[in-house]
């Protein structure tokens, strides 16, 4: 029989723990907007992601959207020590003892709640070796880098990082459709650096990302 | 505490609060004991409430394996203690905001949607042999709310299914 009380052992039943009206608290009086772990949180203008895209187009031209993806690169490592962190703090056990959907789950809350849009997982393509993110709502395309190219280069710095630190492997990122763009989302696709190579072309090229994945899977 | 009765105390500037306002907030206060004895009861009877659901639910899903059981028991428990806050707050809207983009998911990840609302059900049975109906009604908002995400959840489609059993690492 199932003993109600060896369930409740420890006493504590681990919820969402992204749910923002307890995620997000502050010492205001010290003008501190924090999380709940006590970690500083920033509210960030979207004239200021104007401003830094628009910023490093003048000095260095072509090369914002590598720029962008660096920073990106950082910020996800970063991110995702971070996020395993509190993780395994909520739960009381290491990250690789979590269910893949309570991993999952927990990030697309954690993405909801910082107001970074809402992130799912499309796992449609994965027997031939390819994650698809889908991201609405994304608040860090909204200002074109280069004309008709998709602008999430700073995401697909963090997707790629922390899917790389997630599965061990050497993952590349690349994003398939913006909705600056007009797209309904936008979609980054991962998998290993020589299958995805031509991509970016494809991306380029302006191929709508249902295309794009067709090639990719033939 | 229920978003209403908050507002009342966001804008000190704009006015003194009405008649009608206050005699909310009294309504209010004066069904604190009731809940505050209910929360108690909740609290300490707790195992034992929980175990006689867990009891019936077994029974009724002899042939589902252990594990899908007790995690489904287990959403149960917390969902009962999520009812039991709304309760206390008279804040049923507490249920939906910290549950309401996590738990239909993971539901429906694990097909667990049959025993949850067959829970439910015994929940609701088992309580009410246990408590009064008054009782009763100050704890349904929040059981109801909670019964609605399940409700709302959707049948699992191959790829979640594959997300609970393996990890992403083999993706790739």
């Amino acid at each position: 029989m199932i003993s109600v009380a060896d369930l409740l052992v420890d006493n504590r039943l681990p919820s969402n723990y992204f749910a923002s009206d307890v995620y997000v608290r502050g010492t205001l009086e010290l003008g501190l907007l924090e999380n709940r772990r006590g970690d500083r949180l920033l509210a960030l203008p979207d004239a200021l992601m104007k401003s830094i895209i628009s910023g490093l187009n003048q000095e260095t031209g072509q090369a914002t959207k590598y720029v962008l993806r660096n920073c990106g690169l950082w910020w996800g490592k970063n991110f995702y020590a971070r996020f395993c962190e509190e993780l395994s703090d909520y739960y009381q056990k290491g990250v690789a003892e979590l269910s893949m959907i309570e991993f999952v789950k927990a990030l697309q809350e954690c993405w909801r709640t910082h107001g970074w849009g809402v992130l799912a997982l499309n796992t449609d393509h994965q027997m031939k070796g390819f994650l698809v993110i889908e991201i609405k709502n994304s608040p860090f395309t909204l200002h074109p880098i280069q004309a008709s190219q998709p602008s999430g280069a700073l995401e697909t710095g963090v997707l790629q990082a922390f899917f790389s630190q997630l599965t061990g492997r050497d993952l590349t990122c690349v994003q398939i459709s913006c909705e600056s763009l007009g797209a309904d989302c936008n979609r980054f696709v991962l998998g290993l650096e020589n299958r995805l190579e031509s991509v970016e072309s494809l991306v380029q090229e302006g191929q709508p990302h249902s295309a794009i994945m067709q090639m990719l899977t033939q | 505490m229920n978003p209403k009765l908050e507002a009342l105390f966001d804008e000190p500037e704009r006015a003194y609060l009405q008649t009608d306002e206050l005699n909310a907030l009294s309504q209010f206060v004066s069904s604190l004991p009731e809940r505050i004895t209910l929360y108690q009861r909740l609290r300490n009877e707790e195992v034992t409430l929980m175990q006689s659901v867990a009891d019936a639910l077994q029974q009724q899903f002899s042939r589902e394996p252990e594990e899908k059981l007790k995690r489904s028991l287990q959403n149960a428990i917390l969902m009962v203690r999520y009812a039991a806050m709304a309760m206390l707050t008279d804040d049923a809207d507490i249920v939906t905001k910290r549950l309401e983009t996590w738990l239909p998911e993971i539901i429906t990840a694990y097909e667990t949607r049959d025993i949850d609302m067959a829970l439910y059900k015994l929940i609701k049975t088992q309580f009410a042999g246990r408590f009064s109906p008054t009782q009763m009604a100050l704890l349904a908002p929040g059981i109801n709310a909670a019964e609605r995400l399940i409700t709302e959840s959707g049948s699992p489609a191959e790829s979640e299914e594959e997300i609970t059993s393996e990890t992403l690492v083999s993706l790739f």
